[in-house]
């Protein structure tokens, strides 16, 4: 006989594991002071992003400048300073664009498409992945040969190879690119997770207790598959980020504007101005931004994966 | 005559391992975990002790904490001595670190990376040497991309350099007189394991142990004795390998000297212990010459060993594989051949836990400590590992602390036994006086948890209440006083002392129930 | 299983590997627009051979363009069929870029070497600095060099190639605030004697030596001191920016191996024995750690291989790479995917190595 007062607290103890873990999770992602760090300076990132759609009043006359091309006009680049107006705190680039609000845009930009295409490959990998893990055979054979292909190029090179075959014409069509190419890494890692997962005991259990297949994968397997995927996704933002930067900074594609806001456009253009009248800012900056975005995102991962292992987590 | 059984006496009762109010803590984001409190505890030559107690209570931190393997950070040996071998391994424990607590969760470590760089020179001369482990899972405790024979000889080339080349020194420099010596002696004795026993120890010296069966068939042949003196001192001097001597004699040179350096750090670490400035000046004097002259003398061997190791520790290696194989074979490995050159997953986890057994022989420890060497196995393979250590115990002569929380294994294998209690030693007496008279309160319990064949069926089975004390925030006074059934007053505030009870000196209980001595506490 | 027959079955696998790699290269083939195909074929074509070609498909009744590589009418496992055929027999098809005219293959021939000798230097001076560098802060996780050292790899992994080159090349090239490095090209055209030596073959303002193709070791082979020293100093920014990210991938994981691999069992028992702190970390946490390393060694590949593409396009390195960007900026159909081919091949070929290796360093691989 169990006492009425034991089962009360069991109950209570148990309405929301979940949450409760989650909540652990952040209390154990804020002691690591680094990955807090990286944290906090992707929300800001996120925060400029999502300023930016809210509100668009602010930036949108240095943009519509800057699309059409600025002043068209040689004009030697102004330098860093705070003496123009917030728009001019880290100077010009090419025909006198103002760099900062050309970033913010860019940032937008940059990662609305990032976390589409992390989105969208990490959402393709994970429902191939854990199905093809759980049901095995024939199936699981297919999906991780062709996985294996799109290993044998470097991720670069497919990227590229990809786009010329789309013969992209916009930023969109390098977005589909890479989503063909990122779903495998997350295939792979769900399958491998998921093969582990389905042995496991309680997985028998729901299948012993009538539990069709389809429900396991998506109500059992597919909770459990996510934190090693969220540990890559965090990472992949950063590696996206870079792999979208290089290859418009690449520029074999035909863009509608020159001028397209995006940290590796911009980067191309002040490396003109750098190289012609030494503008280093115009390099310097853009850089920056994309490279403390990396930072941050690793710092991220890296703390996520130590948090969310259960070797480590106590 | 009576002087001589009075130092027998003393040898005999001489503790080769004896723990002292050790204090091991581990401190965690969570708080200090007060693992060990003030542990003492000492095993005699050839005695075997047993540690038990329910998980958790500190078996494991004890032996780690003799060996000094407590990893740091988290966890650091705080009080305490661990004197093995007369010597106080851990010397001043405050000098390797000073630790300043300024609330449970902040407590900041300030090490001294000289002093511990000292200290861990000193210990790997003793580890594996004078004291050796068995661990409880031998699947994890060798390592994976090592082939077994390599990880036993690594102990072997370690510890017993000089011994080695002073065998392959006899053997290349091997005389007739020394043969022919060896051959009439060998003479004249009949009796065959007598003989064999000889021709045994003679060719370890001369380091020609290999070719021990052949010689010995030499003797058994038909052949008249000028002959087989003849085939003899061919045989052997066909054993001559013609190995650079110098080298040798270097390589033991240099032995030598860190051996020496190893004894007068000890010194120091002693002198310094007793705070003897004029001894601390005249050792340290000492060690800096020797280094000096060492530096001075080897300096080119040592740069060539450093980049011709590999050929110059060919002989070594030879030698320390044939004692591998022979290690091997003494814990009963059949095909010892071809198990010497497979890696740790070929085996399985009895062979493994003989493998690991016969590293921790490598080297003859003088105390050996299993912990639960045989947790990890199945029942049969239990059962093998059980007898092979009882024989080794009695071959080698060494002493052993065995931990382990089965009762019945101890009642087997040990002389004495210790129980523990979240980081207290609670009793401690022969094995008889544990089973049939316990004392503590918790060692009863302990007992009355077994299932017997003598109660009856339908009797529930007795457990101790309540479960074992987060060690984080462990009750004040007696750490057992809120599981016992006989609290007193006392219990909460104060902590017993372990001392020996009135009636019989070998029993040794922590609880006021017998002895009202309390434990100070600095 | 002995090591040679995992190699051997290591072998056999590289069969559907190459299947997979063509079939995805043929994909991106049929997955051009038509009009493409068409419009890349003219340019750059030698008439004669096109024609030859179109001409034995007419005698054999075959559909063909001009090239004969692209087959409308047929069934798809037969037009697959056929590119392979065509690849074995070495017709790659042609292309015409800025730094090169002519068949694929021969561009390839070409311009490997340079992209080999970027390559094989990068990696011999990022392993050489970061296995010691990653042993050290491993071993001493959380001390102030391993925070150092961290940050220098963290710095690594975040920076794109591409910031970084265009910053080493501003700074060090010509026009720039340290002007000690060249910009552009493998050599420069100045350091080549005049008529070029024997071992040198040129056609037009290209050159190809001999015996290696590698021109750094082949000047060094023939004692022309001169072209070597400049064929190292155009190599130098290139293979640092290529360096610096390829170290810290690899610093990143060994330090992780370190730290994961510490914390061991067989670590304790090799301590329990008496074995020194030094050769704890070297014989014992370190072999181990490398294992989590050399699993991961053929993502770092690709990502080096991909960073080749930015560094040879940054410092108009004439490489792969560059071969690459300008095939597709310049619309080279046939440029396009054989490069994307090689890139493949060295990938594949490169990752079987590290399975050897792995199999070499980690007995229980080989079960």
């Amino acid at each position: 006989m169990e006492s009425p007062n034991l089962e009360k607290t069991m109950i209570q103890r148990k309405k929301h594991p979940k949450l409760q873990d989650y909540r652990f999770t952040l209390k154990l992602l804020g002691k690591n002071r680094l990955a807090a760090a990286g944290g906090v300076i992707v929300l800001v990132y996120f925060a400029i992003a999502v300023l930016d759609y809210v509100d668009p009043q602010y930036l949108q006359p240095y943009l519509n400048y800057i699309l059409s091309g600025g002043s068209q006009a040689f004009y030697v680049p102004l330098g860093p300073g705070l003496s123009n107006g917030w728009a001019y705190i880290f100077g010009e680039t090419e025909y006198n664009m103002p760099i900062f609000p050309y970033i913010l845009a860019a940032l937008k930009v940059d990662l609305t498409y990032t976390v589409f295409i992390v989105g969208s490959g990490a959402l393709i990998g994970v429902v191939l992945g854990t199905i093809s893990g759980y049901y095995g055979g024939y199936l699981d054979e297919v999906v991780m040969r062709i996985t294996d292909i799109f290993f044998s190029v470097p991720t670069l090179v497919l990227a590229l190879a990809i786009i010329f075959a789309l013969q992209a014409s916009s930023l969109l069509d390098i977005v589909y690119a890479l989503i063909i190419i990122w779903w495998p890494t997350y295939a792979r890692i769900s399958r491998g997770q998921a093969l582990s997962l389905k042995s496991m005991k309680y997985v028998e259990a729901s299948t012993a207790s009538g539990s069709s297949g389809l429900r396991n994968v998506f109500v059992h397997l597919m909770p459990n598959v996510l934190s090693p995927v969220m540990v890559q996704l965090s990472l992949d933002l950063g590696s996206v980020v870079g792999v979208f930067a290089t290859l418009v900074f690449i520029g074999f594609m035909h863009l509608p504007n020159p001028y397209i806001p995006e940290l590796g456009n911009i980067i191309v253009i002040g490396e003109s101005e750098f190289t012609a009248v030494g503008a280093w800012w115009a390099v310097l900056f853009p850089g920056i931004f994309l490279f403390i975005f990396v930072i941050a995102v690793n710092l991220l991962g890296d703390g996520l994966r130590d948090v969310l292992d259960p070797k480590l987590r106590r | 005559m009576i002087v001589e059984e009075e130092n027998l006496k003393k040898i005999e009762n001489y503790p080769y391992l004896s723990v002292e109010g050790l204090v091991t803590q581990f401190f965690t984001s969570g708080g200090i975990v007060k693992a060990l409190d003030g542990v003492s505890f000492n095993i005699k030559k050839g005695e075997v002790m047993g540690l038990v107690g329910e998980s958790g209570c500190g078996k494991s931190v004890t032996a780690t904490s003799v060996m000094d393997l407590i990893p740091d950070p988290p966890g650091r040996i705080v009080k305490g001595k661990i004197i093995i071998d007369g010597f106080n391994i851990i010397g001043d424990i405050n000098k390797l670190a000073k630790i300043k607590v300024k609330s449970e969760k902040n407590v900041i470590i300030k090490r001294n990376r000289k002093l511990i760089k000292r200290h861990n020179f000193i210990l790997s001369k003793i580890r594996g040497r004078t004291i050796s482990m068995i661990f409880q899972e031998p699947s994890l405790s060798l390592n994976p991309v090592m082939s077994v024979g390599k990880q036993i000889m690594e102990p072997i080339l370690l510890h017993n350099r000089i011994e080695i080349s002073n065998s392959i020194i006899r053997r290349e420099t091997i005389t007739k007189e020394q043969i022919r010596t060896f051959y009439t002696e060998a003479l004249k004795i009949k009796d065959a394991m007598e003989r064999r026993k000889y021709v045994n120890q003679w060719t370890n010296m001369f380091g020609v142990a290999e070719s021990q069966d052949s010689i010995l068939e030499l003797f058994n042949s038909q052949a008249s004795s000028d002959q087989i003196e003849r085939d003899l001192e061919n045989f052997l001097f066909g054993e001559i390998e013609g190995t650079n001597l110098r080298v040798i004699e270097k390589v033991r040179d240099y032995y030598k000297t860190q051996e020496e350096l190893f004894k007068l750090h000890t010194t120091l670490l002693m002198a310094e212990e007793n705070a003897d400035s004029e001894l601390i000046e005249k050792i340290s004097m000492e060690i800096r010459n020797l280094q000096r002259k060492s530096n001075k003398e080897l300096f080119g061997f040592k740069i060539t060993y450093k980049f011709l190791r590999k050929r110059i520790d060919i002989p070594y290696v030879k030698e320390a594989r044939r004692r591998a194989l022979e290690l091997l074979k003494l814990v009963n490995i059949a095909g010892a051949e071809r198990v010497i050159d497979s890696y740790p997953h070929e085996l399985s986890g009895g062979m493994q836990q003989r493998v690991m057994i016969a590293m921790a022989l490598s080297s003859k420890p003088k105390i050996l400590i299993a912990d639960e060497p045989t947790t990890a196995l199945d029942v049969t393979t239990q059962a093998q590992i059980l007898e092979l250590i009882k024989e080794l115990k009695i071959v080698t002569g060494t002493s052993i602390l065995f931990i382990t929380h089965d009762l019945g294994v101890v009642a087997e294998m040990c002389d004495k036994i210790g129980i523990m209690y979240a980081g207290n030693l609670v009793e401690e007496a022969p094995v008889n006086d544990i089973f049939y008279n316990p004392k503590h309160p918790y060692t009863i319990g302990l007992l009355k948890s077994i299932p017997r064949s003598d109660v009856k069926r339908g009797d529930i089975l007795e457990s101790i209440p309540g479960s074992v004390p987060n060690l984080i925030t462990p009750p004040s006074g007696c750490r057992f006083h809120p599981r016992c059934s006989f609290k007193m007053d006392i219990c909460e505030t104060n902590k017993p002392k372990l001392v020996e009870l009135d009636d019989n000196k070998n029993q040794k209980v922590a609880c006021f129930l017998f002895s009202r001595e309390v434990e100070s506490s600095e | 299983m002995e090591l040679r027959y995992f190699v051997l079955r290591r072998v056999l696998l590289l069969i559907p590997t190459l299947a997979g790699l063509l079939i995805l290269v043929f994909a991106l083939f049929m997955s051009l627009p038509h009009s493409l195909l068409e419009l890349s074929l003219f340019p750059g074509i030698p008439h004669n051979a096109a024609l030859e070609e179109a001409q034995g498909a007419q005698i054999l009744g075959l559909p063909y363009t001009l090239n004969g590589v692209y087959h409308p009418g047929l069934p798809l496992p037969l037009q697959f069929g056929k590119y392979v055929v065509r690849l074995f027999q070495g017709n790659w098809g042609y292309m015409t870029v800025p730094i090169y005219s002519g068949s694929v293959i021969g561009a390839i021939t070409t311009f490997f070497p340079n992209t080999a000798q970027l390559v094989i230097i990068a990696s011999i001076l990022a392993i050489v600095i970061s296995i010691p560098l990653g042993t050290f802060i491993g071993a001493r996780p959380n001390t102030i060099s391993d925070h150092v050292g961290r940050i220098f790899t963290f710095i690594g992994y975040a920076i794109p190639a591409f910031v970084l080159g265009t910053f080493l090349l501003a700074i060090f090239s010509k026009g720039g605030i340290i002007p000690i490095f060249p910009s552009a090209n493998a050599f420069s055209a100045s350091a080549i004697p005049n008529p070029p030596p024997s071992w040198m073959l040129s056609s037009g303002d290209l050159f190809i030596t001999s015996p290696t193709h590698i021109v750094l070791v082949d000047s060094l082979l023939h004692g022309d001191l001169g072209l070597a020293w400049n064929t190292l100093m155009h190599t130098i920014l290139p293979v640092l920016t290529l360096t610096y990210g390829l170290l810290a991938g690899i610093m990143r994981f060994i330090r992780a191996g370190m730290v994961d691999s510490a914390r061991q069992e067989y670590v304790k028992t090799a301590r329990s024995e008496g074995v020194p702190e030094r050769i704890v970390i070297r014989e014992h946490i370190r072999r181990n750690a490398l294992i989590p390393t050399i699993t991961v060694m053929g993502l770092i590949i690709a990502s080096l291989l991909g960073g080749v593409v930015v560094v040879e396009e940054v410092f108009s390195y004439p490489g792969m790479g560059l071969l690459t960007v300008q095939a597709a900026v310049q619309t080279q159909v046939y440029g396009v995917l054989g490069t994307t081919l090689v890139f493949g091949l060295i990938l594949v070929l490169a990752n079987l190595i590290v399975d050897v290796i792995y199999a070499l360093i980690d007995p229980r691989i080989r079960y």
